[in-house]
């Protein structure tokens, strides 16, 4: 099989923009679901909603798209009456970090087994464009024309801390390291998350200066900087540009899960 | 095997031009009849994933598949009898 | 036994084995005799951060073929509209217990009432249909707990016990019989469109993991599931098949108790209030007077205040202000006399009396 047999070709083309990196994202999924040779009829796909948790609309396996925020939650249930199936969820920034926050530290602290894949747009793009808590501080959307004044939610690092058992960033320009980190993410026990910072040129790119696709998946590919090269220069005390992002695995470890299949 | 696009998903997003080390997509010139600028092909045999998929049994390279959002793009059978011009470049 | 703890037990006679809660009085109990039972037998019990998480994790269990349930009180069912209009939308089978106290907001935490009795019905957003029962004893607790999971499961609409605080902390004889009658869910026939229904307007249930490769959402959708949100037919098809499958079968998912079919003076009642109205009958065995309890609350089974065919008045005590009441009076032309009562206390015998001396 290959992961293009994943998908329900009679619901192609995507609902997607010119040029949305969500497709990539979901490529990546199905090419690490396939690599490790999972069945669809043993695969639950689970999502809230935004563009992101369109996804399982198009992929065949069975497919819970529930309500805005709230996908962990359902998908607990999902995991915890059936841990034998495999669980994995779609969620966007706004999704996952602002009407969903709760749930999502909660999950990782109860590190259900399940492997979570955020879009990270840093807008909300179903809506038509408005502020999420990614938002970088500066930057215009419909809800703060005048330059977001708000703090930003570093999605790995919360995950970090709430006690998830593997997280790890890349771009929807790393399609290779991002598959191999979702497929680790699938592998280990417990709760993942694999954030992937993603263009939406509809509904930031117009407003923020990144209006072509391929400029900026090249802004994601030159604005990232491998964990352990940040660490190394952290270490030896040189300056890290400022508006530059980690990517890599944060952390792999084998705390207690839920929902681990026996 | 042959690399195609799929002009009937194909968005013209031109990631793949971004991603192809080869560079064998090039920017369109023609809207299809959807109004669409599908990338051209330049020389699509010097793929090695048209040449060496079948011998590795799997997809050599693909970061044009991968990251094409749309999934438009696949490798078919060639016809039979269809010429297949193979370049190696140095 | 209390009547929570009947509640519970009721849940795991039907087959419950899945439950998700967020601690909230009156409901509590519930939550806590599931927490000890559950794990025993192989059930999943869970505290989630949330009523709204509660309500996901059990649909979510549903749709792995799990009998699943909830329980709450005010507050927390507040939150829980959003879901249980997506449970309503996706037909997903599911018991949600709500242990009524004062509102609206905080209000009375430790004191009964039955405020939510418009708000279970349309709390969400949008047209749908549900099922409500409502229990007047402890006994009643343990049965109708285990109806509320058949009609459920048989009808794949959420189904709300609709408790209250007295009933839920009284302690009461329980008789739990040998076994019970278990309806469970009708399943997909392979082949089928997951979302077309036959005759009975409820379609077959595609169980998660057993190769159906079904897609479920609260978006407008077609038969196959897939959404439709801008074809306005296809939306209304389908709203139209929610309400319809649940109010044609009024006759059949009825359940209410006819004393006196000849009497002039009726009580209709359900929940806490039909106790006061047992008393009221008993201190006068020689007057001629008339209780429809109801035991299935909606659909309102409007076919039983026909039952009376002499009544000159419908007397509605409520622990609200008329919710129910409010409903009789679109079926009937006999006058609707609601008995309201709030503070959290049950009404006495005397207030009845003298809503019934009121009325001749
Ligand atoms: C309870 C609720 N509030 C608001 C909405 C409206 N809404 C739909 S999608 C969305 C934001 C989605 O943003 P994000 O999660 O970042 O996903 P994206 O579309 O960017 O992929 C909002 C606010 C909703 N559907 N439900
Ligand atoms: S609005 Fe943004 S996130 Fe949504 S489909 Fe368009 S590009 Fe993608
Ligand atoms: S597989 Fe690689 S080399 Fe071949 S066309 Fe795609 S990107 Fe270029
Ligand atoms: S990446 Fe895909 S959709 Fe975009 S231009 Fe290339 S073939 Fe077309």
């Amino acid at each position: 099989m290959s992961f293009r047999d994943w998908y329900r070709i009679d619901r192609l083309p995507t609902i997607y923009c010119v040029g949305c990196g969500n497709g990539t994202v979901i490529n990546c999924t199905l090419h690490a679901v396939d690599t490790l040779g999972w069945k669809w009829e043993e695969t639950v796909f689970v999502s809230g909603i935004g563009c992101s948790s369109r996804a399982p609309g198009y992929i065949k396996t069975d497919s819970l798209h529930t309500t805005h925020g709230r996908a962990l939650a359902f998908a607990t249930g999902i995991k915890l009456a059936r841990p034998d199936l495999h669980v994995v969820v779609f969620t966007g920034d706004g999704d996952l970090a602002a009407i969903g926050g709760n749930h999502f530290i909660h999950s990782c602290r109860r590190n259900v087994d399940m492997t979570v894949i955020c879009m990270n747009n840093w807008i909300y793009g179903m809506t038509g464009g408005q502020g999420s808590p990614t938002t970088p501080r500066g930057a215009i959307t419909t809800t703060t024309p005048y330059g977001s004044g708000e703090g930003v939610f570093d999605l790995s690092a919360l995950a970090v801390v709430a006690g998830a058992n593997h997280v790890a960033r890349w771009t929807s320009y790393h399609v290779k390291e991002l598959t191999r980190a979702i497929q680790t993410g699938l592998e280990t026990p417990g709760f993942s998350l694999i954030e992937v910072l993603t263009q939406c040129p509809t509904a930031y790119g117009r407003r923020n200066k990144l209006r072509d696709v391929a400029e900026t998946v090249e802004y994601l590919k030159d604005h990232a900087i491998l964990l352990q090269k940040y660490n190394r220069l952290v270490q030896e005390g040189k300056p890290v540009p400022e508006d530059m992002f980690t990517v890599g695995e944060f952390i792999r470890r084998n705390r207690p899960a839920m929902g681990v299949p026996p | 095997m042959k690399l195609v696009i799929d002009s009937d998903r194909c968005k013209g997003c031109n990631l793949c031009m971004l991603v192809c080390p080869y560079r064998i997509f090039k920017e369109g010139k023609d809207q299809n009849e959807r109004g669409i600028i599908i990338p051209e092909l330049d020389r699509p045999e010097r793929c090695p994933n048209c040449r060496l998929q079948r011998l590795y049994g799997r997809t050599v390279c693909g970061l044009c598949q991968m990251i094409c959002p749309d999934q438009a793009i696949r490798w078919d059978d060639e016809k039979e009898n269809e010429p297949q011009k193979v370049v190696i470049e140095f | 036994m209390q009547g929570n703890t009947a509640c519970a037990e009721g849940a795991l006679a039907a087959g419950c084995r899945f439950f998700a809660g967020y601690p909230i009085t009156p409901s509590t109990e519930v939550a806590e005799h599931m927490a000890v039972k559950l794990p025993k037998t192989k059930g999943v019990f869970i505290q989630m951060e949330d009523e709204i998480a509660s309500i996901a994790a059990v649909i979510g269990a549903s749709w792995t073929g799990a009998r699943a349930m909830t329980a709450t009180s005010g507050p927390g069912f507040s939150l829980m509209m959003e879901n249980i209009g997506y449970a309503a939308m996706t037909e997903t089978p599911c018991v949600i217990v709500n242990i009524q106290r004062g509102g609206p907001s905080t209000g009375q935490p430790t004191l009964g009432a039955q405020g939510d009795m418009l708000q279970c019905r349309f709390g969400s957003h949008g047209d749908y249909s549900i099922i409500a029962l409502s229990p007047a004893s402890v006994q009643e607790m343990f049965e109708l707990t285990v109806k509320a999971f058949n009609l459920s499961e048989r009808y794949r609409v959420p189904t709300f016990l609709m408790g209250d605080e007295i009933i839920g902390h009284m302690r009461e004889r329980l008789t739990i019989p040998d076994s019970v009658e278990v309806i469970g869910r009708k399943k997909l026939d392979p082949g089928t469109m997951p979302f077309k229904a036959g005759g009975d307007d409820i379609p077959g249930f595609p169980v998660f993991g057993e190769g159906y490769g079904v897609h479920v959402t609260g978006l407008t959708h077609d038969e196959r599931g897939y959404p439709a949100t801008t074809n306005p037919k296809a939306h209304e098809k389908l709203v139209m098949r929610l309400v319809r499958k649940v109010e044609s079968a009024r006759k059949e998912i009825a359940d209410y108790r006819v004393t006196s079919p000849d009497a002039e003076q009726v009580f209709v009642s359900y929940g806490a209030p039909t106790r006061t109205v047992h008393q009221v009958l008993h201190d006068r065995p020689k007057e001629e007077i008339g209780h429809l309890q109801l035991r299935v609350v909606w659909p309102f089974p409007e076919f039983a205040l026909s039952e009376f065919p002499e009544a000159k008045s419908f007397l509605v005590p409520e622990m609200n202000l008329g919710q129910m009441a409010r409903e009789m009076e679109r079926h009937t032309d006999v006058p609707v006399i609601p008995i309201p009562k709030l503070g959290g206390e049950l009404h006495t015998p005397d207030e009845l009396v003298r809503a019934l001396e009121g009325s001749r």
